[in-house]
C-alpha cells in the first residue's frame, strides 16, 4: 500500500486512493465543491488544489536524499486537484501553505462573483457548503462590482419536484453525475458554455427520474431546491428525528425534519446496508398525509346510523363489550385484518389480542396482495444470510432476480443492484414475464411466459442436475428426499420446460451453470413471483430446491430475499398476522380463516360477525359486505371506515415510536417526530386498551377458575412502544435481544446545524457520506444459518399447469406503479403529476392483430369484470401477455394470470 | 525555394490526385506499408525530430510510441479545428494540398496500426471539409484507403467529422468529447488520450500541418528531414502573417531561418499605410504581446519553438498578428478577453468566472470608467486564473492581458486619466 505524507502526517492507503480521501484519514480537510465520494471525480471546481510532490529520482532511478537524509521531493510546478490525483508511494502533499490558501481564496472569490448571494431567502442557507467554505477559506471582501454580475433565470422548474436557480448554480455537475452514475436516468445535462453554462433537463416529462430529490441533498449550493420544502422554513429551525420510510419494503433510513409540529421535509439518513445516502422521491415527498386536514382526530361511534364523535372510553368500552358478547357465543366469529404498514409492536399485540384473549386464529394481513405460507416459510428457513449487502454484491455473487420490478416497487433496491452489478461486478440474472428497468444491468435477461414460472425454475434445476453441477456433499449431508425429487423431475427435460416457458434451452443451461458454479447465489423474488406462487405452489418449492441442490444457503450472499410490497410486510409475517402462522414464524395448530375467507363474496353472507380492521382498507377493493360489528382503526375515514360501527383514530409513523422490519428482515427503529394529531393514539396502545377491557370482563366471567397469565390485565400494561418491543425481544426468538437500545446502535444524527446543539461544531452537510459507511438495524437469522446441522427436505410439487406447450389467450400480468392512486399519495399534491393514468400495456404484435394503436382507449374483460383503459403499445411485455398496474385509479384487486379479452372502445 | 508543405504554390492542381501522384504523391505511403514495419515508421518520425505544429511542439514520434501495447482498436484523430485567431495554415493545406495531409494520416495510421482515422474539422470550414472528402474519395478509388490497401492486409478508413463552432474543441480532450457527441469540454488528464482516448481507446491526436510533414520524412528520409531547420526544431514551418502588414498570408520557411523582421518587413512587405510597427502577437490570441520598442533584438531572433522565450513570449502555432502604432493595446486586450470569455467552455471555475471578470474590467477601463486600481486588479485577476485551470485555455486567456499591462502600462493609465481610448478620439 502506498504511503503518503500530508501536511507532515504519514498515512498508508490502498492503491487508487485519491489525495482528498487520504487526507480525511489523517484529519486534514481539503475543501471541495464538485467532488463527492459517491461520484466520479471531475476536477471542475478547482477548490481542492494542493501542492503535490513525488520523490526526486536520479538518473539511476534511485531516490535522491536531501541534506537531512530524507528523500528529496520534486514538487510539481502547478497545484494539483486533490480530487483527481491518485496517491503514489512517497508522495508528499501540502495543504497548509500560502500558495494553497491563495488558490482557495481565488476559487471562492471567483465563485462568488456570479453568485447572487441571496442567502437570506435561500433554502440551503445554514447547511450550504458554499457558505461554509466561504467562511473558512474565502476572501473577507468583494472586489467584484455588483452591477457587473451575470444574471440568469432564478425560478426554473426542472421537473415536477425540483426548482432550479441558475444564478446560484456553480456548475459542479454533481446533479448530472448523480443522475448519470447513480440513478442511471440520464435526464440532466449542461447546455451552452462559458459563464452561460447551465443545467437543463433532457427528458420529457422533465427530470423524469424517481430519484430526483437526491440532487437537492448533494447540490453544494441552493441551486436545486425542493418544490415542496422551498421557502417554507429555515433549516436551523427544523429539528431532525431519525425515522424509517413508511412506504416500500426497502426501509430507507430517513430524517424527519419537523417544525411547528409538521414535517417540513424528509432527507435520507445514511445506512450503508440499506439505502447508503439515498432515498426515492416517494419516500421524500409523500409525507403530507401525516398532517392532512382529513386525518381522524377523535374516535367515532355510529349513533342513529351516523358516525358521531365519541370519547376514547366510550368507543373502547363499546368495542370491548361487543367483542365480549360475540366471543361468548363463538370466538371464531371475530376476525382481524391488520395492514402490513403497521409497526411490529402493533402487529404483535394485534395477534396477541386475537390468539390469547379473543381465542381466534382468524387473522390476516394479506389484503390486496398475497404471500403464500410456503413462500413465507422459505424465507424463515432459507432467508439470505446476515451480512448480505444488496448494494455491494461482487463478482463472486450470482443473483437471480425473479418476477420483480424494483424500479416501481422498491426503487432504492434498483439502485443497489445496479451498483452491485456495475461497480462491483455482481452477476445478475434477471427473469420476469416482461422486460423491467433492472434488465439492463443483468448479464442475462430472461423473459418467460407468465404462468409458466414453475417450468422456468424446473428447467434451471434440471439443467444443473443434467450437468452434474449439484452440490453433492451438501445434498448428502443436509438434504432429504433428493432421489425422489430427481425421479419426479424425470419428465421435465430442459427442452420441454424451455418450450413451455418460452426461454431458449441454451439460455436456461447457461443461467443454470452460472447459478451452480458461482461461489455465492442469491434469489430475490418480487411480487409477480409471489402471485405466481399463489397460483402454483410448485414455484415456491422450486425456488427452495434451487438453493438446496446447490447448497447456496446459510451464509451471507446466499439464500432468499422476498421483495415484499410494503414497509412492514416482513413484520406482519414475523408476528403471525396470518390464519396459520404464529409469532416468530411458528405454525398454529388450528388454522383460522384467511382474509379472503373472512371477507367472502358480495353475494354471500359475511362469515364473520365482527371484524377488527387495522391499517388496511378491504372495502376499497370492492365486494365488501359489512359484518354485524365492524371496528376500523386508521388515519383516515377509509371506504371501510365509512361502514364501521366504531372508528378509532390511529397515529401515523411520524407521531410515535416503533419498528419496521424491511425486506431483508432488518428490524429498524423509528422515532416520534410530531405531536399527535387530535386525540389519535398509537395502534399498540389502542389494542392494549381493548385487551385490558376484555380481560377484566373475562376475569370476572371465569372467576374462581384458573386465570392464565395473559388474561391478567397487568400483562397488557405497556407504558411505551419500547416496552412492547422489550417483551418481543425477550419472548420471540427471531427478535431475541432486539430492544430499542440495540436497534438504536449506530443510529446517528448528522452533526448539528448552527442554532442546534453545540455551536462550536461544524455545520452539517446533508448526504456527504460523512458518517463513513455506518449500518444500523438488526437482521434476524434464518434457520439455515442459525442451525448448522439443520436438515432440509426437498418437496416435489407438480406444476399446476400441465406439461404441454399450449398457445394461450392473453394472460393478465399485474404490476404496480410507484406513484399510486392510494390515500397516502393522494395527500401530496406535488406528486400528482407523476401518478400515471391507468393503462394497459400490450405487445405490439398483439396490438396489431387486435387493431389497437398506442394511446387508444380499450375495454379489458376478465373474470366477469370489465374496465376501460388507455393502451400502451410497447416492447416491455411479451406477446400473449397484457400488463396492468393494479394500484391506479379503478384497477384494484386484479387477478394475476387471468385470461383477458381486449377490444377497442 | 521549393515549398515542402505549401506545394500548391509551386504546382497548380496538386489537389487532384493524379497531379499529386505525378509529383511523387503516395509513394511514401506505398513505401511505408510495403517496405516498413509500423515501428520502423514511428522510429523514422522520432529520428526526424518532427514536433507538433499545433503549438505545444511535442515530438510526434514520441507521442505515437505512447500507445499501450496490444490494446485495439486505436485511433488517429487529425486536429483540424484550426481556431486560434490569426491561424490559417491548416486551411490552406486542406483546401489546396489535401493529399499530402491525407497521405500523412495514412502513414501515421499505419505506424500506430489504426484502421479508422478521423479528421475533426471546425464547422466554419465547409469548403475545406468538402475538399478533404473529395480527396478521401479519390484516395479510396486509387486503393490508398479501404480494405487490402496496395495489396497488403492493411485496411484504413478516414472519416471527416465537422465540429459545431467551439475554440475549445481544438483542445484534444474536448475534441474527443465533441467527437463522441458530448458537450465540448476538456477531460481531466491523466489519463492521456494515448491511453484512454476516443471511445476510451488509445488515440493519437496530431495537427494537420504535423501530419502533412510525415510523407516527406518517409519519402526522403529522416536524416534529410532532420537537417532542415534547427537541431531542436526540425523541418519546414508555415508562418501565418496577419494584421497591419502589406502582404498578409502563409509563408513557409525552415525553422530558424527567418526572424520576425524578415517575416514582417521582407516577406510581408512592411507595415501598411506607412505606419510604424507597435506590437506583435506571435501565437494568435494566446500570445504574450511583444513590444519591439522595448527590445529591438526580438525582431532579429530566428524563429523556432524556443527563440522567443528569452523575450517573454512563445511561437506557439506561429500565428503572427502584427499591429501598427494606431492600435490601442487596451482595445487589443479587450478583444482577446472577449474572445476567451466567449470561448471558455465553463467547466472549471477560474476560467469560467475569470475570463468573464477580465472582460468586464477591460470593458470598464476601455470605456474610460476604470480606475488605476482596476489595472492592478486586472493583472491580479489574471494571475488568479493562471495555473489553476483544468486545461490551457484559462492560462492562454491571461497572456495578452498580463503581458500588455506589463509592456504597455502607460497606455492603460492613459485610459484612466483621459477617461477613454486615445485611439478612438
Amino acid at each position: 500500500m502506498p504511503q503518503v505524507t500530508i501536511d507532515n502526517k504519514k498515512v498508508e492507503v490502498p492503491n487508487g486512493t485519491l489525495i482528498v480521501e487520504a487526507a480525511k484519514k489523517v484529519g486534514v480537510e481539503i475543501p471541495v465543491f464538485c467532488y463527492h465520494p459517491k461520484l466520479q471525480p471531475v476536477g471542475m471546481c478547482r477548490m481542492c488544489l494542493v501542492e503535490v510532490g513525488t520523490p526526486k529520482r536520479g538518473k539511476d532511478g534511485q531516490i535522491e536524499l536531501d541534506a537531512n537524509g530524507a528523500p528529496a521531493i520534486a514538487w510539481m510546478p502547478k497545484l494539483q486537484t486533490a480530487c483527481t490525483t491518485v496517491v503514489s508511494d512517497g508522495m508528499t502533499v501540502r495543504t497548509d501553505t500560502a500558495q494553497v490558501a491563495d488558490a482557495r481564496r481565488a476559487i471562492v472569490e471567483f465563485l462568488l462573483t456570479s453568485h447572487p448571494l441571496d442567502c437570506p431567502i435561500c433554502d440551503k442557507g445554514g447547511e450550504c457548503p458554499l457558505q461554509n467554505l466561504t467562511m473558512a477559506y474565502g476572501p473577507g471582501q468583494s472586489r467584484f462590482p455588483v452591477e457587473s454580475k451575470f444574471h440568469n433565470a432564478k425560478r426554473v422548474p426542472l421537473g415536477d419536484l425540483i426548482m432550479l436557480d441558475r444564478e446560484r448554480c456553480i456548475q459542479c455537475s454533481r446533479c448530472v453525475r448523480f443522475q448519470d452514475e447513480i440513478a442511471d436516468d440520464h435526464v440532466l445535462g449542461f447546455a451552452a458554455r462559458g459563464r452561460g453554462l447551465e443545467i437543463v433537463t433532457l427528458s420529457d416529462p422533465p427530470f423524469d427520474s424517481k430519484f430526483s430529490g437526491n440532487t437537492i441533498d448533494i447540490c453544494p449550493v441552493g441551486a436545486l431546491t425542493s418544490r415542496d420544502f422551498r421557502l417554507s422554513a429555515r433549516v436551523w429551525e427544523v429539528r431532525d428525528y431519525p425515522s424509517v420510510c413508511a412506504h416500500c419494503s426497502v426501509g430507507c433510513n430517513i430524517l424527519i425534519g419537523e417544525r411547528d409540529h409538521a414535517i417540513k421535509r424528509i432527507v435520507p439518513r445514511e445506512n450503508a446496508s440499506v439505502n447508503e445516502i439515498w432515498t426515492c422521491d416517494k419516500g421524500r415527498f409523500v409525507h403530507h398525509f401525516t398532517v392532512a386536514p382529513d386525518r381522524l382526530t377523535t374516535p367515532l361511534v355510529r349513533k342513529n346510523g351516523n358516525l358521531e364523535p365519541a370519547t376514547w372510553n366510550e368507543a373502547l368500552d363499546l368495542v370491548a363489550s361487543r367483542f365480549k358478547e360475540i366471543k361468548w357465543h363463538d370466538p371464531n366469529a371475530i376476525g382481524g385484518l391488520a395492514g402490513d404498514r403497521a409497526s411490529n409492536e402493533d402487529l404483535y399485540l394485534f395477534q396477541k389480542l386475537f390468539r390469547q384473549v379473543i381465542g381466534s386464529n382468524n387473522l390476516d394481513h394479506r389484503v390486496g396482495w398475497s404471500v403464500t405460507n410456503t413462500g413465507a416459510d422459505s424465507v424463515r428457513v432459507y432467508g439470505a444470510g446476515v451480512g448480505t449487502n444488496l448494494g455491494a454484491l461482487d463478482q463472486n455473487v450470482t443473483a437471480l432476480v425473479f418476477g420483480a420490478d424494483p424500479e416501481e416497487e422498491q426503487p432504492v433496491i434498483r439502485l443497489r443492484l445496479k451498483r452491485s452489478a456495475r461497480t462491483f461486478g455482481a452477476n445478475l440474472i434477471v427473469a420476469n414475464g416482461r422486460v423491467t428497468k433492472l434488465a439492463k444491468y443483468a448479464k442475462q435477461s430472461l423473459v418467460y411466459q407468465y404462468g409458466a414460472e414453475a417450468y422456468f425454475l424446473l428447467g434451471l434445476i434440471r439443467a444443473i442436475l443434467d450437468e452434474r453441477l449439484e452440490n453433492r456433499d451438501f445434498i448428502a449431508t443436509r438434504v432429504q428426499n433428493f432421489d425422489a425429487f430427481a425421479t419426479s423431475l424425470e419428465p421435465y427435460t430442459v427442452e420441454r420446460c424451455a418450450e413451455i416457458c418460452h426461454v431458449k434451452p441454451e439460455k436456461i443451461r447457461d443461467a443454470a451453470r452460472q447459478i451452480a458454479q458461482s461461489p455465492n447465489f442469491l434469489i430475490l423474488y418480487g411480487r409477480e413471483a409471489m402471485f405466481a406462487q399463489q397460483n402454483d405452489v410448485a414455484v415456491a418449492r422450486a425456488l427452495a430446491a434451487l438453493l438446496l441442490i446447490t447448497g447456496h444457503l446459510g451464509r451471507a450472499n446466499n439464500g432468499l430475499v422476498a421483495l415484499y410490497p410494503h414497509n412492514n410486510s416482513t413484520g406482519a409475517i414475523d408476528f403471525g398476522v396470518l390464519p396459520d402462522g404464529g409469532v416468530g414464524r411458528t405454525r398454529v395448530e388450528r388454522r383460522g380463516l384467511s382474509a379472503r375467507e373472512m371477507l367472502g363474496r358480495s353475494n354471500e353472507r359475511p362469515s364473520m360477525r365482527a371484524l377488527y380492521v387495522m391499517a388496511c382498507d378491504p372495502a376499497a377493493d370492492g365486494n365488501f359486505v359489512k359484518p354485524e360489528f365492524l371496528v376500523v382503526q386508521d388515519l383516515f375515514l377509509t371506504e371501510t371506515a365509512r361502514l364501521a360501527d366504531v372508528v378509532l383514530p390511529a397515529q401515523s409513523f411520524a407521531e410515535r415510536d416503533g419498528t419496521f422490519t424491511n425486506t431483508e428482515r432488518r428490524a429498524q427503529l423509528f422515532r416520534a417526530a410530531l405531536k399527535p394529531i387530535g386525540e389519535a393514539k398509537p395502534d399498540w396502545w389502542i389494542i392494549a386498551e381493548i385487551a385490558k377491557r376484555l380481560v377484566s370482563g373475562l376475569q370476572f366471567q371465569v372467576s374462581g377458575s384458573q386465570v392464565s397469565g395473559n388474561l391478567k390485565p397487568e400483562t397488557w400494561n405497556y407504558a411505551t412502544a419500547s416496552a412492547v418491543m422489550d417483551e418481543i425481544a425477550a419472548t420471540v426468538s427471531l427478535y431475541k435481544g432486539m430492544t430499542y437500545a440495540a436497534l438504536a446502535e449506530n443510529v446517528k444524527l448528522p452533526r448539528p446545524r448552527s442554532g442546534q446543539g453545540n455551536p462550536s461544531e461544524q455545520p452539517t452537510e446533508i448526504a456527504m457520506g460523512e458518517l463513513e459507511n455506518i449500518s444500523s438495524g438488526k437482521v434476524w437469522a434464518s434457520v439455515a444459518e442459525s442451525d448448522a446441522r439443520a436438515k432440509f427436505e426437498l418437496v416435489w410439487s407438480e406444476p399446476s399447469r400441465p406439461l404441454t406447450a399450449d398457445s394461450r389467450p392473453l394472460t393478465l400480468a399485474v404490476a404496480r406503479s410507484l406513484y399510486d392512486g392510494g390515500t397516502l399519495v393522494s395527500k401530496t399534491q406535488i406528486v400528482q403529476a407523476r401518478v400515471p393514468a391507468p393503462f394497459v400495456e400490450i405487445n405490439s404484435q398483439d396490438a396489431e392483430q387486435l387493431g389497437i394503436a398506442d394511446g387508444a382507449r380499450v375495454r379489458v374483460s376478465f373474470d366477469m369484470r370489465v374496465i376501460e383503459l388507455d393502451a400502451r403499445v410497447d416492447g416491455h411485455v411479451p406477446p400473449d401477455a397484457v400488463l396492468i398496474p393494479n394500484n391506479l385509479d379503478g384497477t384494484a384487486a386484479l387477478p394475476m394470470g387471468a385470461r383477458v379479452k381486449i377490444e377497442k372502445v | 525555394m521549393e515549398h515542402l508543405i505549401l506545394r500548391d504554390l509551386d504546382i497548380s492542381d496538386i489537389d487532384r490526385i493524379e497531379v499529386y501522384e505525378k509529383h511523387g504523391g503516395y509513394s511514401a505511403f506505398r513505401k511505408a506499408v510495403k517496405e516498413m514495419a509500423p515501428d520502423q515508421v514511428t522510429d523514422a518520425v522520432k529520428v526526424s525530430g518532427l514536433r507538433g505544429r499545433g503549438g505545444a511542439g511535442f515530438p510526434a514520434g514520441v507521442k505515437w510510441s505512447f500507445l499501450p501495447k496490444g490494446v485495439f482498436p486505436r485511433y488517429l484523430v487529425a486536429n483540424a479545428d484550426e481556431s486560434e485567431p490569426g491561424t490559417f495554415k491548416d486551411r490552406q493545406i486542406m483546401e489546396r494540398n489535401p493529399h499530402q495531409f491525407i497521405e500523412g494520416m495514412a502513414i501515421a495510421s499505419y505506424a500506430i496500426q489504426c484502421h479508422h482515422a478521423f479528421i475533426y474539422i471546425r464547422g466554419e470550414f465547409p469548403h475545406a471539409a468538402q475538399c478533404l472528402e473529395r480527396a478521401i474519395a479519390q484516395a479510396e478509388a486509387r486503393g490508398y484507403l479501404g480494405e487490402k490497401i496496395l495489396g497488403t492486409d492493411y485496411a484504413l478508413r478516414i472519416t471527416v467529422h465537422r465540429g459545431a463552432g467551439a475554440y475549445i474543441c481544438g483542445e484534444e480532450t474536448a475534441l474527443l468529447e465533441s467527437m463522441e457527441g458530448k458537450l465540448g469540454q476538456p477531460r481531466v488528464k491523466p489519463p492521456f488520450p494515448a491511453v484512454v482516448g476516443l471511445y476510451n481507446k488509445p488515440t493519437v491526436i496530431n495537427n494537420v500541418e504535423t501530419l502533412a510533414n510525415v510523407p516527406l520524412i518517409i519519402e526522403r528520409g529522416a536524416d534529410w528531414y532532420a537537417k532542415i531547420g534547427t537541431a531542436k526544431s526540425t523541418g519546414p514551418k508555415i508562418f501565418c502573417l496577419s494584421g497591419h502588414v502589406n502582404r498578409p498570408g502563409n509563408y513557409e520557411a525552415p525553422f530558424g531561418s527567418i526572424s520576425l523582421r524578415d517575416l514582417i518587413f521582407d516577406l510581408g512587405g512592411g507595415i501598411r499605410g506607412g505606419k510604424k510597427l507597435k506590437a506583435i502577437l506571435p501565437a494568435g490570441a494566446s500570445s504574450f504581446v511583444i513590444n519591439p520598442a522595448a527590445n529591438e533584438a526580438v525582431l532579429d531572433a530566428k524563429l523556432d519553438f524556443e527563440s522567443l522565450t528569452p523575450f517573454g513570449s512563445a511561437l506557439g502555432s506561429a500565428s503572427v498578428i502584427v499591429m501598427d502604432d494606431a492600435t490601442c493595446m487596451v482595445w487589443m486586450a479587450k478583444k482577446t478577453s472577449h474572445f476567451f470569455e466567449h470561448e471558455s467552455c465553463g467547466k472549471c471555475t477560474p476560467c469560467r468566472e475569470g475570463t468573464y471578470w477580465m472582460a468586464r474590467l477591460l470593458d470598464r477601463i476601455d470605456s474610460g470608467a476604470g480606475t488605476l486600481a482596476d489595472i492592478d486588479l486586472l493583472a491580479n485577476v489574471a494571475n488568479q486564473i493562471l495555473g489553476k485551470t483544468l486545461c490551457p485555455l484559462g492560462d492562454f486567456s491571461t497572456a495578452p492581458v498580463t503581458s500588455s499591462v506589463k509592456a504597455f502600462r502607460e497606455e492603460y493609465e492613459r485610459h484612466v486619466k483621459e477617461r477613454g481610448c486615445w485611439a478612438r478620439k
